[in-house]
Formats: structure tokens, sequence, C-alpha cells
């Protein structure tokens, strides 16, 4: 086995429906090391977050096999943490409450769930929303939420499900750099899921390309530019156009 | 003519929705029904002995004060502890139902035929097995509350939200945890509902249980009074059986709001 922290070897996902399957996913096999920031790239339904849940351990594969941490997978694995497309925040939970969940879960005593709580917060930037109810909050900070739930356990790699995808584009680009500085001090493993190009090459070191119908795997890219980027570069520019067509976008597939 | 019309409806529509005076326009309908009720007695539709005027109905309140307060009493208790016991059973097999579709395969027949048998025509079954006494009549509340709460638990676990059992299941949570403080907070909206039902089905259930097999509450003190030919103590009974149940929807209600008030600005409900 090589040194990469999360593995995919021929990974196919068929899902069983009462109106016939759906094929999500073919033959992926991918390969991302510690420390990496690796997007998943594509349109709309092809399978990015149903290989996001795969790798955190929640949906089995038809086919094929994952590695994370060196460990065939079969179930979550305590080494990763998932932010999901709809945050998944607890809405009886305070803030608080929400962000201590993983911990508690995995039997963290009562005062170190609430030093950590506090720290992860202030790292997020919500230390003045502890108290309030996820109802309460913008979508925005729904989002640190599950973020700072998900860094708690310190976990090696970060599994993001489109965090950013639901936000105005002031608060995306605020968030992104966030991120970016979380990860530089944590030193955590990303799998970032999105359908925005901009986003992808604005924080990837690699980008994963995927096509429908059913999901594969189309190309594999490094993002050669320095941080911090701006899309208005040239390289980044070029980068973009490069992945438009990719994507498959002019032949209007979505 | 018509601008001022309009004008007075929004007012009076204000007027009832936004002040907490205005929660009182509940009872507008309830004092016209005693005045009509004044005005039959007066017009004499019926004899004085089948329709009293709401004058002596008020004095039997005076008149038979300590009857009445003690037959409440031996009522209220009853429903308390049938429904009581219902909560305790119905909750915890309703959340581990809800929750395990194995045990839902299990009982659900059994939970759809039982559900349908209206607890009052158990009524002879519970005087042959328990005799006359608070026994039957608590069995008979009890099942009248089991059901409601035990379909509604089922109900709320199910409208659990996919995404936060991934959460839970992602985190490695136990199960013992998902139940607590996932699937039992999730599904507390629905429990309330459910209680709300009980509730309404127990206070039901325990007059008409009265009237036939106990020999003491609002039903039979009701019957008493019919066979003693005191009409004012059986209107003075029904108005206390309404009272009460209006009462008892206000504390459930408001304890609703208590324990769910993280549900606040998610839904239009419990305004
Ligand atoms: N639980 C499920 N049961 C059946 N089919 C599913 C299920 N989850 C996803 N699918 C199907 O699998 C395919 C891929 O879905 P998936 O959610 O992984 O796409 P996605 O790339 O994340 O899309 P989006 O960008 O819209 O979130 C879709 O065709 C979808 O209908
Ligand atoms: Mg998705």
């Amino acid at each position: 086995m090589s040194a990469a922290f999360i593995e995919c070897l021929d990974v196919g996902k068929i899902y069983e429906g009462r109106t016939g399957s759906v094929e999500a996913l073919r033959g992926v096999s991918l390969a991302c090391a510690e420390g990496e920031f690796v997007c998943l790239l594509g349109l709309s339904g092809c399978g990015k977050s149903t290989l996001l849940q795969m790798i955190g351990g929640l949906e089995e594969p038809s086919s094929g096999q994952i590695v994370v941490a060196g460990r065939e997978l079969s179930g979550p694995s305590p080494a990763t943490a998932i932010v999901f497309q709809d945050h998944g925040l607890f809405p009886w939970m305070t803030v608080a409450q929400n962000v201590a969940f993983n911990m508690k879960a995995r039997g963290v005593g009562a005062k170190q769930r609430r030093e950590r709580a506090a720290e992860m917060l202030a790292l997020t930037g919500l230390s003045s929303f502890a108290t309030r109810y996820p109802h309460e909050l913008s979508g925005g900070m729904r989002q640190r939420v599950g973020i700072a739930r998900a860094l708690t356990t310190k976990p090696r790699a970060l599994l993001m499900d489109e965090p950013f995808g639901a936000l105005d584009a002031q608060t995306r680009a605020r968030l992104q750099h966030e991120l970016l500085e979380i990860w530089a001090a944590q030193r955590t493993t990303v799998l970032f899921v999105t359908h925005s190009i901009d986003e992808a090459v604005f924080l990837a070191d690699r980008i994963l390309v995927f096509t429908p119908r059913p999901g594969q795997l189309a190309a594999d890219v490094t993002v050669d530019l320095p941080r911090p980027r701006t899309p208005r570069s040239p390289g980044f520019a070029a980068l973009a156009a490069k992945l438009r067509g990719l994507l498959g976008t002019e032949e209007g597939s979505e | 003519m018509g601008r001022v019309h309009r004008h007075a409806v929004r007012l009076t529509r204000r007027f009832m929705s936004a002040s907490p005076l205005g929660r009182l326009t509940g009872l507008l309908p309830l004092i016209g029904l005693i005045l009509a009720w004044q005005a039959a007695v007066m017009a004499q539709i019926y004899p004085p002995v089948l329709l009293p005027a709401p004058v002596r109905v008020a004095n039997a309140f005076v008149l038979y004060g300590g009857d009445i307060v003690h037959n409440t009493l031996a009522s209220l208790s009853r429903v308390v502890i049938g429904i009581g016991l219902a909560f305790v059973v119905g909750v915890p097999m309703g959340l581990l139902i809800g929750r395990f579709a194995w045990l839902d395969r299990l009982f659900d027949w059994s939970i759809q035929t039982f559900r349908s048998v209206p607890p009052i025509s158990l009524i002879p079954m519970a005087m042959l097995f328990f005799g006359i006494g608070d026994t039957p009549a608590i069995v008979l509340i009890f099942l009248a509350g089991l059901w409601p709460l035990l379909l509604n638990t089922i109900f709320g676990v199910r409208t659990i939200e996919r995404t936060l059992l991934k959460v839970a299941a992602a985190a490695g949570a136990g199960e013992a945890l998902i139940l607590r403080d996932i699937v039992w907070p999730a599904a507390l909206p629905s429990i309330f509902t459910g209680l709300r039902l009980a509730v309404g089905g127990g206070w039901l259930t325990v007059v008409t249980a009265e009237m036939i097999a106990v020999k003491s509450g609002l039903g039979y003190m009701i019957l008493n009074a019919q066979m003693t030919f005191r009409p004012e103590l059986i209107f003075a009974g029904i108005i206390v059986i309404g009272a009460i149940g209006l009462l008892a929807d206000f504390a459930v209600q408001r304890l609703r709001r208590i324990a769910c008030s993280w549900q606040e600005g998610l839904t239009v409900q419990g305004r």
C-alpha cells in the first residue's frame, strides 16, 4: 500500500430504489496524501456526496474498497469528520452543545468537552453565540458551527460536502479564507466537495473532476498557483477555463 | 361606510390576535351560550325541573361545593395516574418501535388492531376483571391514552431528519446517546400532540367509566344527580367537566411551549 491517507480502489455505488437502480458511481480510484487539500468537482448529481459519504463510512460501496488511515473501512473512521451539505445541526441543542456532540459521542468528559468546544468556537468566531439555538443563526454561522463541531475531535481528515453552497458570494469568500487559515494551522487533510470551479481553484492543491451518469473520475488536475490566489490572475483564469472544458458544461448537460 | 367597516374589521382582528386581553375573545361564544340559555329559561321552553336557570346552577356550586370538589379530585387523580402510566409505557415503546424497523414489523398489526377498540367498549370486561372502583377506571384511561401517545411517538421518530442520524453515526454515537439526545428531543413535539389527544381521551373515558364502574367522580355525581332529581347539579357537573377539559389542554400546551422552546421560530405552531 502507498503512503496515501485516503485511498479508493475501483469504487462503485449502485442505489437500489423502488423505481429501479441508480448507478451513482463507477470505477473511482483515487489517493489523497496526508495534509493535502483536495476538491471533488462535478455537476449536480454526479455522485460527489455519495463518494464523500462512503469515505466517511456512512454508505457502503457496492464494489471496490476504501482505505482510510491504513485501514479498510467498515463504518465511520475516528480519523475523519464530516461537514454536511445541509449543516446537520441539532435544532434542540445550543451552539455549544452542538459543537460538543462529537466529543460526547466519543465519551470525552464534560469538562474537557466544554473547554475544547469553547476553543473551537473561538477559532470560528462564534464565542458570543454559544448559548443560541441554530434557528437564531444565519446560514453562514450555521456552517461555521458545523465546521467547529467537526474540528473538535482533531480529525486527521475533514470531509466537507459543499459547505458554502447556500451562501452569498461575500460570506462564501470570507469562509473560504477562514477555512484555508484553519487548514494551514491544523495541517489536516481536507476533502472538499463543490460544484463551483472558482471555489475549487481558489482552495485546492488538487482537483478531481467528476462527470455524471454514471459518476466517474474524469480528470486529476494539480493546482500550481501560489496562495493567496485571486480569480483575476491569468493562471487562475486559464485553469478555470480548462476545468470548464473538462466538466463539459458547454454540452449543456445540466 | 365600506371603509369604516374594513377599518373596524382590521381593528378587531388586531385585537383578537395581538393583545393578551385579545385571547379572552375565546370566551365570547360561551357567554353567548349562557345568554341563550337564560333566554330559553325565561321563555319557559322546558319546565325548570329539566332546564334550571343559570342562577340556580351557579347556586349549586355553593350548595354542593364540597361534593363537587371531592368528585372532581377523584376524577382528576384517576386521569393523572392513568395518563401518567400511559406516558411511561407508551413513549419509551414508541421511541424504540420508531427507531428499530424489526420492532415495528413485530408490533404494527397488533397496535392497529387494539387501537381500533374504543376503551368504553371494554368497560364490561374491565368490571369483570377488576370489579368496581379505581382499578377498572384507571386501566381504561391508561388504554385511552396509550394509543395516541404510542402512535404519535412513533410518528415523531419517523420524521427525524436523516442528516441528523448521519451526524450521529459519523460521530460514532452509541444507541443510548442517540435515543436520549436525538430521538427523544426530535420526537418531543409529536409526543406532546399525543399527550394532548391522550389527556382529552382520558378525560372523556373517566367520566363515562364513572357512570358505570365507579362510585365516585364527576361521572358518578352526574348520574346520581339525575336519579335524585337535581338538574342544577347535572349542569354544574357538566360545566366542571368542560372547564377542566379546557384547562388541561392549556396546561399541556403551556408545557409543550416550555419543553420545545427550541422550536420557536421554526414552525408557525404554538403562538
Ligand atoms: N439514498 C439514495 N437512494 C437512491 N439514489 C440516490 C441516493 N443518494 C443519491 N442517489 C442518486 O445518486 C446520484 C448521485 O447523487 P449525489 O447526491 O451523490 O450527487 P451530488 O454530486 O452530491 O449532487 P449535488 O451536487 O446536487 O449535491 C443521483 O442520481 C442521486 O439521485
Ligand atoms: Mg451533494
